[in-house]
């Protein structure tokens, strides 16, 4: 005998991804979830981000990984509402993680709430955190070949970053060859391309991180990306 | 590798479905071609996390649903090969709305009546 279903099984995920965007909604926070490979520069990215956008705007970090608190230690100097998840084995963050973490910010004085994600190409990207968008960011080390390798990432952020910049010089990496493919994958794709150790191209992240803050929501909650 | 929260999630949603006096044969999943996940992984997990519950000797049926992209330039819709490479084989734009081929679907459950 079948018994029919129809039903997603991320549902659950869902569901408390659906909260926290009203919960962000009514504290009036915008969210920005930031996923990119191990070492591809996040939270070095979030130091230069606060220290330069502290003054200006309250942010709140949500910072996922394995284990350790170093990258909360990291940023705690940098801004004071920052609180570590940990997965303990798990390779990206659910929506029910990053809402017990947001009870642990002083969400109502934010304005920007940036969740770095578990270090992971491809699970972060199939799991809704509640967030306004989605910031891929791949770097020069990794090599040219990440995002024909990972499209999803590709399709679904509203940003794309290329970090390490600076490196260029020193290690393979065909830039060109890079571009090509996002634009075979999406040919609007928005590139930054910048380096957070020194700091170039650092000040379109900033200005994008400032209109992304100060642009009105959309009306109804956007579908789970 | 987040096969094992996602069979995990699963079988909640199973054992909600499931009446009192029946036997588990199948499980119907629909998986999108662009979910990141192994079907054999999720086989394994799927045998390990049943093994010597009621649900054991259940089999996990999952059927892949093709990436299916309308072209935002002509609105022409298509299949691609390659995710890699989502041009639109019509007008040559590449300006994809993914229609079809995120997300995994519990469809259906396959049961018999216990008999004792």
């Amino acid at each position: 005998m079948e018994i029919p279903v129809v039903e997603n099984v991320l549902k659950h995920n869902d569901q408390f991804a659906q909260l926290n965007r009203q919960t962000l909604r009514e504290a009036g926070v915008r969210c920005l979830n930031l996923i990119g490979s191990p070492g591809c520069g996040k939270t070095t990215l979030l130091e230069k981000t606060l220290s330069a956008l502290g003054g200006e705007m309250p942010v709140g970090v949500l910072t996922g990984d394995i284990a350790t608190t170093r990258d909360a230690q990291r940023l705690a100097r940098h801004c004071r509402a920052v609180s570590q998840i940990n997965t303990g084995g798990g390779c990206h963050l659910d929506a029910n993680q990053v809402r017990e973490g947001m009870g642990r910010l002083p969400l109502k004085e934010l304005k920007l709430l940036i969740v770095e994600n578990v270090g992971n190409l491809i699970c972060p990207v199939g799991f809704d955190l509640g967030h306004d968008a989605k910031v891929g960011m791949f770097s020069v080390p990794e090599g040219d070949d990440k995002p024909a390798k990972h499209p999803r990432l590709v399709l679904e952020s509203d940003l794309l970053l290329l970090n390490k910049t600076d490196l260029l010089p020193h290690v393979p990496f065909d830039l060109d060859g890079f571009r090509r493919d996002l634009a075979a994958i999406r040919e609007d794709a928005s590139l930054l391309e910048l380096s957070a150790s020194s700091g170039d191209g650092l000040e379109a992240w900033l200005e994008w991180v400032r209109a992304f803050v100060a642009a009105p929501r959309a009306s109804a909650a956007p579908a789970a990306p | 590798m987040h096969e094992m929260s996602i069979v995990q999630s699963l079988l909640e949603q199973v054992r909600s479905f499931m009446p009192g006096r029946a036997v588990l044969k199948d499980v119907h999943l629909e998986v999108g071609g662009l979910e990141h996940l192994d079907g054999e992984v999720m086989q394994t997990v799927f045998t390990a996390l049943t093994d010597g519950s009621e649900l054991a000797g259940a089999a996990l049926r999952i059927v892949r649903i093709p990436v299916r992209i309308r072209c935002r330039s002509c609105g022409h819709e298509y299949e691609p090969e390659d995710t890699a490479v989502l041009l639109c084989p019509e007008c040559g734009v590449v300006q994809p709305e993914i229609l079809q081929g995120t997300g995994v679907l519990l469809k259906s459950l396959e049961i018999e009546e216990r008999s004792d």
